[in-house]
């Protein structure tokens, strides 16, 4: 800097001189002599200047670099004159001049600093006037000492750089040989840390605390052979196994042991296949999880082993399903069923239907089956003859179940479990028995058997109908339908009044309900004039049947005492069951009044009678109950007198038998007339019995007043009112009050001792009790006796019924010996026989579980009947009760169900008028059993009552051995079939059957009906499928709990031969098609298998 | 005087003696030499005897009396590297400063043993300065007049002790020099008056 001036000073004398002297200034300017580049830019900078030209000393390279190196050196120059000036070499100029910062004279004396004034500035020293420039203790280095700076680098480096070629490296033949490898393998690579720590020790005095065993960080693991040692560590072992086969850890392992390497994996040199890969995957290391992969084979069998166990588990469901069944119903259905069942049906059942079978098998066929089927139907009445024999075993139930209802009537009805578990077995039995007896009753009553079929399960229609104002609507439909029934009913009303007088009472109080009734009546009143005059058979044949069967009834205890009560025992049967039926009525009336205030109304003018009968009909209903048993067997052993039986047993047996004779005229008009109505008793009365016994009670009360009101009225109005009052208000108000769900089935069994019949009625009661509740319950009641009755008069009713008495004392026995078996054997013969069985087990069922159990299936069932009629209010409700009750009877609510959706119109024309119940029997039996199978061709041509009583007695006859032998054969079957699927096939069946049932019964007093029905059918069908299913399963456990009862009746058993062959084919077939389709297949297998048994009944009967 | 052309002068590496007229015998390595302005520049080794520093004598031929080439370069002199101006200039930069200094304390009235103090610490230590006559050192340490051990104040630390060591050794060597300095004077006395 100070430099220019002098370099411009120099420059100036220059700068005359070319550009090469403006271009050297500039270069000195720069500083640098050697760099004629810097010097350019300055050139350019500063003018013309051409890079080129460098003046003075800046053309000298080696000068220039030089003279900058030393650079900000102290410096001593002397000039011409002998002067030293000392100062910061500065820069220099292209002439060679000199400039100095801080320059100062140097003094003579060296040690002395030079002063502030001293210092010049700067000087500029021509070259001319310098003699020499002494630089001392110079670095030349000095400015080379930054050459590792990044300028100095690449300033040496510039030009000369080039991309390297990179070359992989090969180790050489000797690497690839082993040297490598050797570093792998070489355990001793690198220093040991042992050897680390000495040499550390050694050099530096430094000792490691190292300690191998971790203790800082772990506990040592103390071996010991101790036991405890040993669990753990098999314990640990084991979890080892386990984590080491787990999925996720073999997943992991796989990963880290992939065969391929990481650079084979990643790599993205391309190379030829190595050996080492075969090697690798021989020599590599196997995870445990690998090695076991075939042990893993092991791990396969155990999933196989799982898929056992699943199937394992399906099958246990089954059991369990069962067994929870058996549980829930163990207690009330099942119980009752099962449990109860066995200890009571073996006890009473199978007193009775050892008895039952002897004796009503005896009596049946000569009584009831021969006398009145030969005129209704000769061959259905041959048939019953067998079912006779299944209906004596049946009766034998219906004794049992009598028993039970008498013993356990009263108190059942209180709790219903008990009574319904009873009931259930009574009804199982009964449905096994009396179901054959209600068959044969009603083909007993054949004349108007049809009529007596779609009575009994018109009947519970009506009286469900009757219970609830809905079924009024049915009652008087089926009644307008069933016209001739109602005479038939008001026959059986007045057969059943005429029979107990007492009972008549009850029946009246049940018939004063009849308010429903008197439209039912009316209604029904064509239909009940049939029924009537088929009731009135039947009832005579009741009677007959009744004593007869009260004798045989009489035989087994409960029948003993049913029979007792009956027409021999009606004086002290009688009274207790007046006692009850009083009961009853009191129960009832409030329910009843509460329940179907139109039927209440006329009802309760009755009620009053039927409380006061009720009580008798309680009794009544026990000795119903028993009767119905002995109806059953009665019936069974003669379709009409079984009917008449099953009536008169009804009423007979109740002594309440008046009341149950007019109930089970009723029912008979409706049930008993159908046999089927017995046979749904059976089947109702053996589910029902309990309930069907109250039912019977009541009805036979109502019946009885129906029958005195009914004869009062045309028969019609009173069987309404019968059915109305009597179910719904006595049982159904008893139930109500007492349990509702349970008083219905109570109520139910105890229509079942009734008669079947009443047992039917008591079935509706029951719905209408628990209508009288609920209109649902009643509906559902009547929907279970409907179906039961279907059931039983279809098919099933009356195979179910001999299947289901004899079922019932062989599935008790079973049960009673393997009650999961028997229970099984009673869901499955429930199926087919099982429906003879459900019923009996639904009747106890609809006793103890008749609310929700009956309402599954039964409801189910029955809703079709009600939500086609009335039902469509009550279907919900009537589903739930239905099923609720169908499950007691589920045999019978199936059958019922279905009956009772065909039935639920037709028993309301049965209901209102006895007549109507025949039909209903009929149309259920022809509906369910009859009318695909036997019901049209036998009960076709015979006619709707000829149907019906062909149905009914071919049912009751045939069933009852048929469901016998089906049990016995199909038990395992239908042990191993579940309950369900029977229920549903039954279930499904009947709505199939029911619409065509009720068709060939409709063309009898019920087409009206019956079309309703029919519609009601589908409805049902729909509904009581869904609801079936659900019954089925409940209707499943509660076969399985009639299976006990069954067990209950031994008499059965030689029934159960008889239904055997048919029932078998039905049932096993039922069981198989229920399983695979429900609904579907199960109802149209079923249907078929039940119209084969009912075939197999017809066939038999015809 | 006559300038030798090219070729013929002075080649880079070659020992030249020449003596200036004011009868200086100058004696070293050529590094460089520019004709026109007749100026040689020669490397010689260190006065101080260092063996990483050399001294460097530019003179002007003009007034040299006469020149003779010891030897010959024997062979080519050694690219020349780059030199890093920014750094030549911050050093020219600092020496005068510290010249500078110098002058200010001297102008001060510093005695001359601060002085000499001062310049020794500089040896060691760049970072001092005259703060009227008391020395600040890494502006912690302050030595003031007399400028003995005992006059350095600061923060009890390595640099207080580091400092008054310097400062001990200084005086020591100070007295040293000066002893010696008296011998000789006494010895060059003596023998000046001996030998006059």
């Amino acid at each position: 800097m100070s430099m220019k001036p002098q370099a411009g000073g120099n420059r100036k004398p220059g700068g005359s001189n070319s550009g090469a002297a403006a271009a050297s200034g500039t270069g000195g300017a720069g500083g640098g002599v050697g760099r004629q580049n810097i010097g350019r830019g300055r050139n350019n900078a500063k003018g013309p200047s051409t890079a080129v030209a460098f003046s003075g000393v800046y053309a000298n390279m080696r000068m220039v670099h030089v003279l900058t190196s030393v650079v900000g050196n102290k410096c001593e120059l002397k000039v011409k004159n002998g002067l030293i000036y000392e100062g910061v070499f500065k820069t220099y100029g292209p002439e060679c001049e000199i400039v100095l910062d801080a320059a100062h004279r140097k003094s003579v004396e060296p040690n002395v600093g030079p002063r502030r004034e001293d210092i010049v500035e700067s000087i500029i020293f021509k070259s001319s006037d310098v003699v020499v420039v002494h630089f001392k203790d110079v670095d030349l280095n000095y400015a080379k000492k930054d050459n590792f700076t990044d300028s100095a680098v690449s300033a040496r480096l510039n030009g000369e750089h080039k991309e390297k070629d990179l070359e992989p490296w090969d180790g050489g033949e000797q690497h690839i040989s082993g040297s490598m490898e050797s570093l792998d393998t070489d355990l001793s690579n690198g220093w040991d840390p042992d050897e680390m720590f000495k040499y550390n020790e050694e050099t530096y005095g430094v000792k490691s605390t190292y300690d191998s065993s971790l203790s800082s960080y772990t506990v040592p693991l103390e071996r010991d052979n101790s036991e405890e040692f040993l669990k753990r560590e098999a314990r640990a072992s084991q979890l080892a196994e386990e984590i080491e086969a787990s999925a996720t850890y073999k997943a992991r392992v796989a990963l880290e042991n992939d065969d391929r390497s990481e650079e084979e994996k990643y790599t993205a040199v391309v190379r030829g296949e190595r050996e080492l890969h075969s090697l690798n995957r021989e020599n590599k290391y196997i995870p445990p999880s690998q090695r076991n992969r075939e042990p893993g084979m092991s791990w396969g069998p155990g999933r196989q082993n799982s898929p056992r166990l699943v199937q394992c588990s399906p099958g246990p469901p089954t059991p369990r399903s069962g067994s929870h069944d058996y549980n829930a119903m163990d207690q009330r259905v099942v119980n009752g069923g099962a449990h109860p069942w066995p200890s009571r049906c073996p006890s009473p059942s199978s007193r009775p239907p050892s008895r039952y079978q002897s004796g009503p098998t005896n009596s049946l066929p000569p009584r009831a089956a021969t006398p009145t089927r030969p005129p209704s139907r000769p061959p259905s009445r041959p048939s019953r003859p067998l079912s006779h024999p299944s209906a004596h075993g049946s009766s034998g139930p219906l004794s049992t179940m009598p028993k039970r209802l008498s013993s356990e009537g009263p108190p059942r009805m209180s709790p219903k479990s008990q009574r319904t578990p009873r009931p259930h077995r009574v009804a199982s039995c009964r449905g096994g028995g009396p179901p054959p007896p209600d068959y044969m009753s009603p083909g007993a009553s054949v004349e108007v058997s049809a009529a007596p079929l779609a009575r009994n399960s018109p009947s519970g229609g009506t009286w469900s109908s009757v219970v609830s104002g809905a079924h009024r609507p049915r009652s008087p439909r089926q009644n307008s339908v069933g016209g001739g029934a109602p005479s038939s009913s008001c026959l059986s009303s007045p057969q059943a009044g005429t029979v107990p007088v007492d009972s008549v009472t009850a029946s009246t109080t049940a018939t004063s309900p009849t308010a429903a009734n008197p439209a039912t009546n009316l209604d029904a009143s064509p239909i009940e004039e049939a029924k009537e005059l088929r009731v009135l058979e039947t009832r005579q044949n009741s009677p007959n049947a009744n004593k007869e069967n009260v004798k045989p009834i009489e035989a087994s205890a409960s029948i003993t005492r049913s029979i007792g009560k009956g027409p021999p025992n009606m004086a002290p049967d009688h009274r207790k069951q007046i006692d009850n039926l009083r009961k009853f009525s009191e129960d009832f009336r409030l329910p009843s009044s509460s329940n179907p205030d139109t039927v209440f109304e006329p009802m309760v003018t009755k009620t009053p009678r039927d409380l006061g009968e009720k009580p008798k009909d309680q009794a009544a209903e026990k000795s119903a109950v028993d009767s119905t048993g002995l109806k059953v067997s009665m019936e069974s052993g003669v379709n009409e007198e079984t009917s008449t039986s099953v009536i008169v047993a009804l009423a007979g047996s109740k002594s309440g038998t008046p009341s149950l004779s007019p109930s089970s005229a009723v029912p008979e008009q409706k049930r008993g007339p159908d046999v089927t109505s017995q046979g749904v008793q059976t089947t109702l009365p053996l589910a029902n019995t309990a309930a069907k016994d109250k039912d019977e009670k009541e009805k036979n009360d109502p019946v009885a007043e129906s029958v005195r009101k009914s004869t009062l009225n045309p028969n019609a109005k009173e069987f309404n009112p019968r059915v109305f009052c009597s179910p719904p208000k006595p049982a159904t108000t008893p139930t109500l009050t007492r349990p509702q769900g349970q008083p219905s089935p109570s109520i139910v069994v105890q229509q079942p001792p009734a008669v079947y019949g009443q047992t039917m009625f008591q079935m509706y009661p029951l719905t209408p009790v628990s209508p009288g509740v609920q209109k649902s319950i009643i509906w559902k009641p009547p929907a279970m006796y409907h179906v039961q009755v279907p059931h039983m008069a279809m098919s099933q009713t009356k195979p179910y019924r001999p299947g289901k008495v004899p079922n019932m004392p062989q599935q008790r026995p079973d049960q009673h010996h393997p009650p999961g078996t028997s229970t099984m054997m009673h869901p499955a013969t429930a199926a087919g026989p099982p429906i003879v069985a459900p019923n009996p087990a639904y009747s106890t069922q609809y006793f103890t579980c008749s609310p929700q159990q009956f309402a599954s299936q039964p409801l189910v069932q029955q809703m079709p009947h009600y939500q086609s009629q009335a039902q469509h209010v009550f279907s919900p409700m009537i589903q739930g009760s239905a099923r609720m009750i169908t499950p007691p009877g589920h045999g019978q609510p199936s059958l019922v169900s279905s009956s009772t959706t065909q039935y639920g119109e037709q028993t309301h024309t049965m209901y209102v008028s006895p007549t109507p119940i025949p039909q209903q029997f009929p149309h259920p039996s022809s509906t369910l059993h009859p009318h695909p199978q036997h019901p049209q061709p036998s009960a076709t041509p015979t006619g709707q009552p000829q149907q019906g009583n062909q149905h009914g007695g071919s049912h009751p006859a045939p069933s009852p051995v048929q469901h016998p032998q089906h049990q016995a054969a199909a038990q395992a079957m239908h042990l191993g079939n579940p309950p369900q699927q029977q229920m549903y096939s039954a279930l499904a069946p009947t709505p199939p059957s029911m619409t065509p049932g009720p068709n060939p019964q409709s063309p009898q007093a019920s087409f009206p009906s019956a079309q309703q029905t029919v519609y009601i059918h589908p409805q049902q069908v729909q509904h009581g499928y869904n609801p079936n299913h659900m019954a089925h399963v409940q209707q499943a456990h509660m076969q399985s709990g009639m299976v006990p009862q069954h067990h209950g009746t031994p008499s059965h058993p030689p029934t159960m031969m008889l239904m055997a062959t048919q029932a078998p084919t039905g049932p096993q077939p039922a069981l198989p098609q229920g399983t695979l389709n429900p609904i579907p297949v199960s109802s149209a297998t079923h249907y078929s298998y039940t119209l084969t048994p009912v075939q197999a009944h017809h066939q038999q009967q015809m | 005087m006559a300038a030798p052309g090219p070729g013929e002068y002075f080649s880079v590496g070659s020992h030249v003696s020449c003596l200036t007229c004011l009868g200086q015998r100058l004696q070293g390595e050529v590094v460089a030499f520019d004709y026109p302005s007749k100026m040689l520049t020669l490397k010689c080794p260190s006065s101080s005897g260092k063996p990483n520093l050399s001294d460097v004598i530019l003179i002007n031929l003009a007034y040299v009396s006469e020149v003779d080439i010891i030897n010959d370069r024997t062979e080519t002199p050694p690219p020349l590297a780059s030199l890093n101006v920014s750094k030549l200039a911050n050093r020219a930069r600092t020496e005068k400063e510290d010249k500078l200094s110098q002058a200010y304390a001297i102008s001060a009235g510093v005695s001359v043993e601060g002085q000499q103090l001062f310049q020794t610490i500089h040896k060691t230590i760049k970072d001092c300065k005259w703060q009227e006559k008391n020395i600040i050192v890494m502006d912690d340490v302050v030595i003031s007049p007399p400028y003995q051990v005992e006059n350095c104040k600061g923060k009890e630390g390595s640099a207080l002790s580091h400092i008054r060591k310097i400062v001990e050794k200084h005086f020591r060597d100070v007295e040293s020099q000066k002893s010696m300095q008296r011998t000789q004077a006494q010895q060059t006395q003596k023998d000046s008056s001996l030998s006059s």
